[in-house]
């Protein structure tokens, strides 16, 4: 139950959507945009968040896209991860959000919800920071088009009112051997201790991680180490994590001492089987 | 047997599997308010001031409540105000009440109630209570009244210490050649039902108080609101409806003191409260924490020779049952083994964590993870067979146990035949790792479980039966059906004693304290066993009269009759015989004279020669019977990651006679799944204030679907001649053994003794990473 009471609006078309929220904004509403609804509906109950109005963006076709067309995947923010998972043109972005939450929450938590939200994890970003995606973002001025790794930065850097609307990836990506393994506390249930998703191109391996820090990352003085194939598989992960980010996560899943025990052992995992081959 | 031990589907199958069954929170009345609750951010801290200024602002607020006047309660320590009155004691507790014509209402109001707290040092472990220099959870523990049995210890935290001296520890201890010590420790954690706790209470007109709650012990609420508020017992009627999940900690009467309070506060009206997923975790009773030691010595064949143990509960910061929890934690301190000469001290310790109720098994599975863990300890030094000890020193007939009980053929299961049962079923071939990959191995493991109740000694169950006009019967029990099947189960037992079909038989599933026998409590396991012997007594009362009227009718001899299948008939001649509905609802003669009238068949059963506990030695009968297993597990451990998954779960039980084959089955595997959840997954985790970190179900997560392993169960027959066909408790023993089969098996996978739980893969990396002994 939601104690207090607030506005929902259904928009048809990206404008009226951005259209409303400065104008809630200016009446004093601290609206939000809404899709699944899984995140705001638990943090509005605890009083964690607080909004006058929410938004619902799913009515407006652009977000709720879902094609392959030509060179390029278009993923709408409002599509259900479960709908992604269905659907399996991205078998990577599948497999990392196929470890969120659970089948039931996954009916609802959408791409641009597990993305934009305040939970950290995030686990939905990870391939597209892999796969230099773009972001459609809408605001004031139109639709504008940004590289998600110069966006995303902890978590994507919107302007107050702008709307993630797509996802554009390049087809070429979509088939590239990947790994994505998710390490939890204990079984098969619960947030990460770590999720690391991996891809190769090429030669390249690429890697981002989730879970370990309040904020999913991809690193490229990581990966540079990491490819770093002169050395052992132990040293260049010891170099590499010169470069983690701080802080690291010690909390009730797990202590940060231990993270990055798993974390270590994850990519001493992943790294050989994708140097072997290719691998769903 | 006509239908004992079939599988017949459960009364309240097509009620549950469509959804239409109501729980508490279901009923709503257009009169009806609303109460919410705010609690103690703090663990131990002074309220220096409530200000409900603003609160009381917010439209259809209709009252505030602070623990200002309140009474203390508490079943074994009246040590706790409803309502938190100048001070709490811990996170969650509640601290004010605010009651609104609608939910959201109290809950904004409930938000804007603004309290100034000094916080206090807090008591955040057993083993910290214990100290000398601890701070105290209760300065005046002389003041409360105290139940009988139960001894607190004042200014220290002890809120009861029970004591077991059986034999003499000293010649025990000379007698044995090898010993063992180990230390183990598991903090709170909770019970996750499916329904969250609610209630609604109103005091009507005519001073009636009628109260309505999810609840396994009805009959307690009547007794204990009558007792604290001062109301009439005879004027206080307690419903309660379908109850979806329990395990315990719906035994502990609660939220019904509020919903009584909130009542009292707007003039009668009916007021619900109904606990968020976030106050059932924290606010409501809990499942209690240990801190253990146990020492056992034996000589160089394995025979046990001397017990020492030390049992700290974490009791949290009332006492309520946790008294009791600690006593039956004595009562088998020791597994199911016998052994001469038992030292135990088990105490329950105050501490600021929430405050502890009954959990499946009560007390079982915890003190069995230290002691059967123990008991593998031993094996490994004696290099014996862990399960060829437990069988060489299996509790048997004639044997005593810890509180000095003489066992006898019906008393106690066949703990040797559980153990033969579960080496076949599990292929034993004693303790062995095996690579089952180039990072895995797989290990078994294995414990021995046993439990009797302690329940009050003069608890006692009741039964009545209503017939129809159709000869059809009406059950009522005052079981609270909880998700177990009682009510199938005595509704099978009922058909069988009076050789009708199970489907002439109707059954009340509500409880209403009013118009239902009472049933003392729907708790350890007693169910089928005490309400079973209600039932035949009920059903045999109804038969003689069935019986009398037919001989009247038929002009025979009452013992020359017999029933069956819905007739009454002459032995000798079945032709001669009239049919149930032509008796049981009033007989009618040619001439319109008429005898009889509705037949009312009534049945109880109190619990025979049971004893309090004696205070220095434990000596007592605290229980009926014992109901005793043998249980495994097998895991694949990775040695790399210190990941496992549970391959698959034993348990073998004597369950005496299965009543109801799949439901058996289900209370067993269900409790496994717990047993399982509990010990390698469930716990709550506390900062340094004695705050529970994780008090939702993002962060407190039970075993889900998919994460359980292959069950195996199977049964071992040795029946109980005191009750109803034979069959034996069940409804928690195969919980109690889990905790302590995992970590048996894992301790030998990852080569070092695991003896905390939860046994996430940190435990056991943490464990791996300590140096040796």
């Amino acid at each position: 139950m939601i104690p207090t009471d607030f506005e929902y609006y259904l928009p048809a078309t990206i404008s009226e959507a951005v259209h409303l929220y400065r104008t809630l904004k200016n009446h004093g509403k601290k609206p939000l945009y809404y899709s699944g609804g899984t995140e705001i509906i638990t943090f509005l109950r605890l009083h964690l968040i607080e909004t006058g109005a929410v938004i619902n963006i799913n009515a407006i076709p652009e977000c709720r896209q879902n094609n392959l067309i030509g060179d390029s995947l278009t993923l709408g923010s409002s599509l259900t991860l479960t709908e992604i998972e269905e659907a399996n043109v991205f078998p990577l972005l599948s497999a990392a959000s196929a470890g969120v939450a659970d089948h039931t929450s996954r009916n609802k938590i959408t791409l641009g919800g597990n993305i934009c939200g305040m939970i950290f994890y995030r686990e939905a970003v990870l391939p597209f920071l892999l796969c230099d995606s773009y972001c459609m973002i809408a605001g004031g001025d139109g639709v504008r088009k940004a590289p998600i790794n110069s966006l995303f930065n902890k978590s994507l850097q919107l302007t107050e009112g702008e709307l993630l609307v797509q996802i554009i990836t390049q087809k070429r990506y979509l088939d590239l051997p990947f790994i994505c393994i998710k390490r939890r506390q204990q079984w098969e249930t619960g947030y990460p201790l770590v999720t690391v998703a991996a891809l190769r191109n090429g030669n390249e391996i690429r890697v981002a991680i989730s879970g370990l820090c309040p904020f999913p990352f991809r690193s490229a003085k990581m990966e540079a180490d990491l490819n770093n194939t002169k050395l052992s598989l132990e040293e260049r992960i010891e170099l590499a994590f010169r470069h983690l980010p701080a802080p690291i996560l010690h909390d009730v899943e797990g202590s940060a001492e231990y993270r990055l025990f798993v974390l270590k052992n994850t990519l001493l995992e992943i790294i050989p089987k994708l140097e072997a081959g290719a691998i769903a | 047997m006509r239908v004992i031990g079939k599988s017949v589907g459960r009364k309240d199958a097509e009620e549950k599997v469509t959804g239409a069954a109501k729980y508490t929170d279901d009923y709503i009345f257009n009169n009806m308010l609303h109460a919410r609750v705010v609690c103690s951010p703090y663990a131990h801290a002074l309220i220096n001031s409530i200000d409900w200024s603003k609160a009381e602002k917010v439209p259809g607020v209709r009252s505030i409540v602070t623990g200002v006047g309140l009474p203390l309660t508490g079943e074994e320590i009246r040590d706790r105000s409803p309502i938190a009155f100048k001070k709490v004691r811990y996170h969650g507790e509640v601290v004010a009440l605010v009651v609104a014509d609608h939910p959201a209402q109290a809950a904004e109001a409930a938000s804007l109630i603004e309290i100034s707290y000094t916080p206090l040092p807090v008591v955040n472990s057993p083993r910290q209570a214990f100290q000398p220099d601890s701070p105290l959870v209760h300065e005046h523990m002389e003041a409360y009244e105290i139940n009988v049995n139960v001894y607190p210890e004042p200014h220290t935290n002890v809120a009861h210490r029970t004591k077991i001296r059986k034999g003499n520890i000293e010649k025990g201890r000379m007698e044995s050649d090898v010993f063992v010590e180990g230390s183990f420790s598991f903090a709170p954690s909770d019970h996750a039902a499916m329904e969250t706790r609610s209630c609604f209470a109103e005091i009507r007109p005519n001073g009636d108080v009628i109260i309505t709650s999810s609840s396994q012990a009805p009959f307690m609420i009547k007794k204990l609101i009558s007792s604290y508020f001062g109301v009439e017992i005879g004027k206080i009627i307690v419903n309660t409806p379908l109850v979806g999940g329990a395990y315990g900690g719906k035994a502990s009467v609660q939220w019904e003191f509020l919903a009584y309070i909130a009542a009292k506060s707007v003039e009668g009206r009916p007021v619900k409260i109904l606990y968020s997923r976030e106050e059932d975790i924290l606010t409501a009773p809990v499942h209690i924490g240990l801190d253990a030691t146990v020492k056992l010595g034996c000589t160089r064949d394995g025979i046990l020779k001397s017990a020492e143990i030390l049992y700290l509960f974490d009791g949290g910061a009332y006492a309520d049952k946790s008294p009791d929890l600690s006593r039956a934690a004595a009562v088998d301190c020791t597994g199911p083994y016998h052994i001469e000469n038992i030292w135990c001290d088990s105490l329950c310790m105050y501490t600021n964590h929430p405050y502890a109720s009954p959990f499946r098994g009560f007390g079982h599975s915890e003190v069995h993870f230290a002691f059967e863990r123990t008991m593998d300890m031993l094996a490994k030094k004696l290099k014996i067979d862990p399960l060829e000890l437990r069988y060489i020193n299996a509790i048997q007939p004639g044997d005593t146990t810890p509180t000095q009980v003489l066992l006898n053929k019906s008393n106690v299961g066949n703990v040797r035949a559980c153990i033969d049962k579960l080496k076949e079923l599990m292929d034993w071939n004693g303790e062995t790792k095996i690579e089952s990959g180039k990072h895995t191995v797989r290990t078994k493991g294995v414990a021995c479980i046993w439990k009797t109740s302690t329940i009050d000694p003069n608890a006692s169950s009741g039964v009545i039966l209503t017939f129809n006009p159709d000869g059809s019967v009406n059950l009522m029990s005052g079981v609270v059906e909880i998700g177990t099947g009682t009510k199938t189960v005595l509704a099978q037992i009922l058909a069988e004693r009076l050789r009708l079909d199970y489907d002439k038989i109707h059954v009340k599933m509500k409880v209403n304290t009013q118009t239902t026998p009472e049933h003392w409590k729907t708790v350890a396991s007693r169910g089928t066993f005490m309400a079973g012997r209600a039932v035949l007594a009920a059903a045999d009362d109804a038969i003689l009269q069935i019986k009398s009227i037919a001989s009247c009718i038929l002009r025979v001899r009452v013992e020359d009759l017999e029933i069956d299948s819905g007739k009454v008939f002459v032995r000798e001649e079945p032709g001669i015989n009239l049919k149930f509905e032509d008796v049981v609802y009033g007989y009618t003669y040619p001439n319109g004279n008429s005898i009889g009238g509705q037949i009312i068949g009534r049945g109880n059963y109190i619990l025979r020669h049971m004893t309090y506990l004696d205070a220095d030695t434990g000596a007592g009968k605290p229980g009926p019977e014992w109901t005793v297993g043998a249980q495994g597990v097998e895991v694949e451990y990775n040695t790399i990651n210190h990941t496992y998954k549970v391959v698959k779960a034993y348990s073998v039980i004597d369950i005496g006679q299965v009543l109801n084959e799949k439901t058996a089955r289900g209370q067993v595997m269900g409790a496994m799944s717990m047993g399982l959840s509990f010990g390698g997954r469930e716990t709550f985790y506390f900062d340094q204030h004695g705050r529970v970190l994780n008090h939702r179900l993002r962060t407190y997560r039970p075993l889900r679907f998919g994460e359980q392993p292959e069950y195996a169960v199977e049964f071992i027959h040795t029946p109980h001649m005191e009750a109803a066909y034979g069959a034996r408790g069940v409804g928690e023993h195969g919980l109690i053994g889990m905790p302590a089969v995992l970590g048996n098996s894992l301790s030998l996978a990852a080569g070092v003794e695991l003896n905390h739980l939860p046994l996430i893969p940190e435990q056991i990396w943490r464990a791996k990473r300590r140096p040796q002994e």
